[in-house]
């Protein structure tokens, strides 16, 4: 699944197990996502996001609204 | 280089080895080789990588050193030993000429010397494995960003997965590949998972190329 040159934003998550459950609920509801590493030009003590589509941000954090908390969600330039 | 040495060494008892316009690691092998012979040595490089790996033989071998930069982009180094250089470097673990003593690799000089990855797990590191399979998740993401890329990067054993059609860093593999890396994946591994058919990255390959490509890297990583 070669991504398209498109807006990305990541989520923010207050450990790596928030991280891994808000994968599994992406994952269950079938959204296009990927774990990656938090860039370097944002902080966070935990040291993996989630990265999906602009589009998808609202669908995503409906999803994860009241399941799991998240810290912040940041645009992401892609590097092509 | 004090005014006494520079005497020495223009009245000709030093043996000059011209090591300009040799590739690393030659300068500091043929530094190693005419010390063992000679007592006091003159060596001329042209580059800066070579300067810091006399440095460290030097160190290693308890020699004196004088470096001085000299017009016309070389540097010409004297190493003076005291005692024999065999004793020295024969009490530490290293076979051949000094193989610490190189680090053709690390002093900025990064090319030519081809990087391979060794992806040899699904997961990165021992301990917890959805945490390693995190990481080597996040690892293959990241090499993406490393300059130069590797030039291989060849999944082995349970590294196979990370190559099938349904892994989640099937696309970084992908993109690695398209920029340029090989990607090697191990048939037999393959096969002993039954997913032959589900590798979607690189192509697969044999023990022949896998030890080929590790034997023949410049330097290997393996998460």
């Amino acid at each position: 699944m070669a991504q398209e040159r498109s807006d990305f934003v990541v989520f923010l998550f207050p450990s790596v197990s928030h991280a891994l459950t808000a994968e599994k609920l992406l994952k269950a509801a079938g959204i296009t996502h990927k774990l990656i590493p938090v860039p370097r030009h944002i902080s966070s003590d935990c040291g993996v996001c989630l990265r999906i589509t602009e589009e998808q941000r609202p669908t995503v954090a409906e999803l994860l609204r009241g399941r799991v908390t998240w810290e912040g969600e940041a645009p992401l330039e892609v590097q092509v | 280089m004090d005014e006494e040495k520079r005497q020495e060494v223009e009245s000709g008892k030093t043996t000059t080895v011209d090591a300009r316009g040799r590739a690393c690691p030659q300068p500091v092998i043929m530094a190693k080789q005419a010390l063992e012979e000679n007592e006091r040595i003159k060596v001329l490089v042209d580059n800066a990588p070579a300067v810091e790996n006399i440095r460290r033989l030097a160190v290693k071998t308890a020699c004196g050193f004088a470096v001085e930069e000299k017009e016309g982009g070389f540097w010409e180094i004297v190493l003076t030993r005291t005692g024999p250089i065999e004793a020295r470097s024969g009490d530490s673990a290293s076979a051949g000429p000094g193989n610490e003593l190189l680090s053709c690799a690390a002093d900025g000089d990064q090319r030519n010397v081809a990087l391979v990855v060794a992806l040899s797990d699904d997961h990165m590191g021992r301990g917890d494995d959805t945490l390693g399979n995190i990481l080597i998740r996040s690892f293959v993401h990241t090499l993406l960003e490393l300059k130069p890329r590797p030039a291989t990067v060849i999944c082995y054993n349970a590294g196979v997965k990370l190559a099938l059609k349904d892994s989640p860093a099937l696309d970084d593999l992908q993109a690695l590949e398209k920029s340029g890396t090989e990607i090697l994946v191990c048939g037999t591994c393959a096969n002993y998972f039954g997913v032959t058919d589900q590798v979607a990255v690189g192509h697969i390959s044999n023990m022949y190329d896998i030890v080929e490509t590790l034997a023949g890297a410049g330097r290997v990583v393996r998460p």
